[in-house]
């Protein structure tokens, strides 16, 4: 186990370690200090006046609430929702069932600041559901879609990802011989669910509300777009209060989020934890699904069902309609008369529109690059060579999976925004590397749970045979582990890609005129009366949904991410 | 031909990692005048034998970027920014010190003897106008303090905090309510409460835009040159109100960057552009009205006209820059 090989050899990877732990110390552990320090001694002094004045202000506590009621409610509902369309893809005989899959498969490609554009420029002011739904009610008002109504129906339709992956997995484990039992007792459909099914589901049900409780208290971008006139969120707030130039305030804010979340991440280890040995049947007999005896009971659920996939497709549907059609029939007609490539063509040819998918392609790439060769030397050196040092490595790269954006975002600008050592005495905000830098902080921690995984299923004699044939471990490294992991290393730079062309959290904080990204050109072009910038919005929605197609397709064949 | 496209390529790079702090390069000039404004300028200079790059963005983006750039300064003059935001940049200390030629003849409020770093070149009121076609004379609001009466309820837009112009309508309105230490009494903020309370909040210039395209907001709380170019945009006929009170009148200034590496091609265009002859050709172009007694003398009769179309409020930008900080905060955490 021991290194060995020429001299070179460790040369490097002392180089690397040394660049590792810079990192590490520059672009996490700096920031957390700068938050705390400028949470709790912004002048020097220990104190906790911005408490105070949080609390004093009326948009902060009145933020806090909306977040709370809209996190509230949204648990109720997605779960509603997510363990209904798991009964119904899983549980129970409803035709149409590929049709559904895909449907409620929409929320894993149709994400953050993308679905949040799209919600609005359907339910929007001079959206085609809206003037839909004026036929009907011609008194319902053009701003009916915002506020607390609008963000928790997004997130009802857009949250039931965890449940799509998650939930469905866990229902397979059911094994069906209890269900056939409980209802040879007596027991109704609805009963062998509630009293059979749902208690195996349950710790995956409690963790996937944790896994909504957790995105939706950071909620940023849907109420961002579609909150509408004085409704805010705590991430809102945080960026307001970073604008106000009180970084103090905006500081602490983002503390009292991160400790929301840890908690709720500290729960779900938790759960995790228990529920390993609750999870279902070793062997289970396959769920057979259930015919529904009742026909009015059976027609509901068809109802309910394919209202839930119309709710959630046709969104999708018009924005990919609409990025075909004349930017004049937007706003005026509900579908769209006539078809064209032009905005496609604006978008790749003219440069202000381009601008932006480029430099969130650049600064994608280059995050994504970076973090895979940190998460790549991280995770093989705390494989190989499991210690103390090499342990706390691994965990410091993980700390930012427990940590709001908003907190790491302000932590860079309170970091950078003067000289810095660390960084040989240059300012990085305002530049154009702070934002890849942070999208890699943000990203490393997912990597590096998928790269060791697949770490822990490399075969260890292909290495002892290399080993043993004489190759240096440098060599072995780049010839035997490498090519094992590469699929996955793709796979992982194809997700953190997606994951950051609709990044929108850390893009709003961190985005300068010199590195507009996509998400923010998104957020503005939402904005925007201008028929000709929200047909390039919708072309940007239907590239970032196109391209996530890909790479989710992609990883669900070969195991990654999807049905697991 | 390799060697220097190898150069051009590290100096991309190098440029690309923020280091480029003004090499031997053209003179950089922040300044939020945008479009076609920025592009004549630039044309001008070059003209004029000034290599300039100008960048524009909004007032208050551009304010916040000079002030994060403070330890790496990237320009060597700023030009457009108005008296508070100026006066605070000064007194971060980030500006060199220069008279321009033409500071001869300016008036007073336009100079800046005491610390000789700030010269104002025009200046612009905030307006109330009212779109005429859906509006008659004896509706719209004779003072800013009207706004909050009940038949304005919905019927105008106020605009996020960060641009100048909403900052300075604001703070004009504010100062009506400020005792002689410059505190603002409760009334004050009862006022300001009841003003946001029956506007319509905006957060982008295109939302404004919608909101007079679709006839909600009849009111326009505006720029000068701003009011013209919005009842263009929207169609329709806009007048301005000579408001009981005055105005409030912004003015813009130019300065040099302490730190600059070309600090004579810098005075040299700050000599440049205030210059009457250049105020007056600009004036001519785009309707500003300067502040220098030659430049407007030398402006068309229109440009005369406006100089003193409206009541100035009088204002003292020295006094309040330092408390608009926390006044905005307020409002964006209280009132908004």
């Amino acid at each position: 186990m021991t290194p060995s090989g020429t001299s070179r050899i460790p040369l490097v990877r002392s180089v690397l370690l040394v660049v590792v732990i810079w990192c590490a110390a520059s672009f996490i552990y700096a920031p957390i200090f700068s938050v705390l320090r400028f949470a709790f001694a912004p002048e020097g002094d220990v104190g906790l006046g911005a408490i105070g004045e949080l609390a004093g202000s009326r948009r902060v506590r009145t933020a806090i609430v909306n977040t709370l009621v809209v996190t509230g409610l949204s648990i109720v509902t997605v779960n509603a929702i997510g363990i209904f369309q798991v009964a119904v893809l899983e549980y129970l005989r409803v035709g149409g069932r590929g049709f559904l899959r895909f449907a409620y498969s929409t929320p894993l490609i149709f994400v953050s600041v993308a679905a949040a554009t799209g919600y609005g420029f359907v339910y929007g002011q001079t959206g085609a559901l809206t003037r839909l739904l004026q036929s009907v009610w011609p008194a319902l008002p053009n701003d009916w879609f915002t506020g607390t109504l609008a963000v928790v129906f997004a997130h009802t339709f857009l949250l039931t990802s965890f449940h799509f992956l998650f939930l469905r997995a866990a229902i397979r484990r059911v094994d069906y011989s209890t269900v056939e039992a409980a209802r040879g007792l007596g027991a109704s459909n609805l009963e062998a669910f509630v009293r059979v099914v749902l208690p195996v589901l349950l710790p995956t049900i409690f963790a996937t509300t944790l896994l909504v409780t957790y995105k939706s208290l950071g909620s940023f971008a849907i109420p961002s777009v579609l909150g509408g006139r004085r409704f805010d969120m705590v991430t809102e707030l945080i960026l307001t209060l970073n604008s106000l130039r009180r970084p103090d305030m905006a500081a602490m804010l983002s503390i009292g989020l991160g400790l929301a979340v840890i908690l709720c991440i500290a729960a779900m280890q938790y759960v995790e934890r228990r529920g390993s040995y609750v999870g279902g049947s070793k062997t289970p007999v396959p769920v057979e699904r259930i015919r529904i005896a009742s026909p009015f009971v059976n027609l509901a659920v068809h109802a309910a069902a394919y209202a839930i996939a119309v709710i959630q497709l046709v969104p999708i549907a018009l924005v990919v309609l609409f990025s075909f059609a004349p930017a004049r029939s937007i706003a005026t007609e509900v579908l769209p008369s006539s078809f064209t490539l032009q905005n496609y063509v604006t978008v790749f040819s003219q440069s202000t529109a381009f601008v932006p998918l480029k430099n969130s392609l650049l600064m994608g790439a280059s995050a994504t690059m970076a973090g895979l060769m940190i998460s790549l030397f991280v995770v093989n050196l705390a494989h190989r060579h499991a210690n103390v040092g090499t342990t706390s490595l691994d965990l410091s790269f993980m700390a930012p999976w427990i940590l709001p954006a908003p907190f790491i975002a302000i932590g860079l600008i309170l970091t950078y925004d003067e000289p810095n050592l660390l960084v040989a005495n240059r300012v990085l905000l305002g530049g154009f590397w702070i934002l890849p830098i942070g999208y890699a902080v943000v990203s490393i921690p997912i990597m590096m749970r998928f790269l060791r995984a697949a770490f822990f299923s490399l075969d260890p004699a292909l290495n002892e045979a290399a080993q043993s044939l004489g190759a240096p471990a440098f060599y072995r490294f780049l010839r035997v582990t490498v090519p094992l992991v590469l699929p996955v290393m793709i796979l992982i730079a194809g997700l953190t890609l997606n994951g950051i062309l609709s990044e929108y959290s850390m893009s709003a904080f961190l985005f300068n005129v010199n590195n507009k990204p996509l998400s923010i050109a998104l957020f503005e072009g939402a904005r925007s009366a201008n028929p000709e910038q929200a047909a390039i919005n919708l072309v940007y929605i239907s590239l970032i949904m196109a391209f996530s197609l890909g790479i989710i397709t992609l990883a669900d064949r070969y195991g990654l991410g999807g049905g697991k | 031909m390799t060697r220097n496209h190898w150069l051009a390529g590290a100096m991309t790079l190098l440029s690309l990692l923020g280091t480029s702090a003004a090499t031997a390069e053209p003179l950089v000039v922040y300044s939020p005048q945008g479009d076609e404004r920025a592009v004549w300028i630039a044309e001008q200079a070059t003209a004029a034998g000034h290599d300039v790059t100008i960048l524009t963005a909004g007032g208050g983006e551009l304010f916040d970027r000079i002030l994060a750039e403070r330890a790496n300064p990237q320009a060597d003059v700023v030009l457009g920014l108005i008296d508070a935001a100026m006066a605070t940049l000064k007194a971060e200390g980030l500006f060199q010190p220069y008279v321009p030629k033409w500071a001869k003849g300016l008036p007073e409020v336009y100079r800046d003897d005491a610390d000789r770093m700030v010269y104002k070149f025009w200046q612009t009121p905030v307006v109330i106008a009212y779109n005429a076609d859906l509006l008659a004379e004896d509706e719209a609001p004779a003072s800013w303090l009207e706004l909050v009466e009940d038949r304005y309820a919905g019927k105008y837009v106020i605009g996020p905090t960060t641009w100048q112009t909403t900052k300075t309508y604001l703070v004009g309105m504010l100062l009506r309510f400020a005792d002689d230490g410059g505190e603002i009494s409760d009334e004050g903020w009862d006022f300001m409460q009841r003003l946001y309370d029956n506007a319509i909040l905006v957060d982008s210039g295109d939302a404004k835009t919608a909101a007079f395209v679709n006839q909600e907001a009849v009111i326009d709380l505006n720029w000068f040159g701003g009011v013209g170019r919005l009842a263009g945009d929207v169609g329709y006929k806009a007048v301005m109100v000579d408001t009981e009170g005055g105005s409030p009148f912004i003015t813009e200034g130019i300065a040099i960057m302490k730190g600059t590496d070309q600090l004579d091609d810098a005075k040299a265009f700050v000599d440049w552009f205030g210059s009457a002859e250049f105020m007056a050709a600009y004036a001519a172009r785009f309707g500003q009205v300067p502040v220098h007694p030659d430049a407007i003398a030398a402006a068309p009769d229109t440009v005369k006209r406006n100089a003193t179309l409206l009541k100035p409020q009088p204002i003292d930008w020295d006094v309040v820059a330092p408390r608009i900080d926390g006044w905005i905060q307020r409002i964006e955490l209280d009132i908004k």
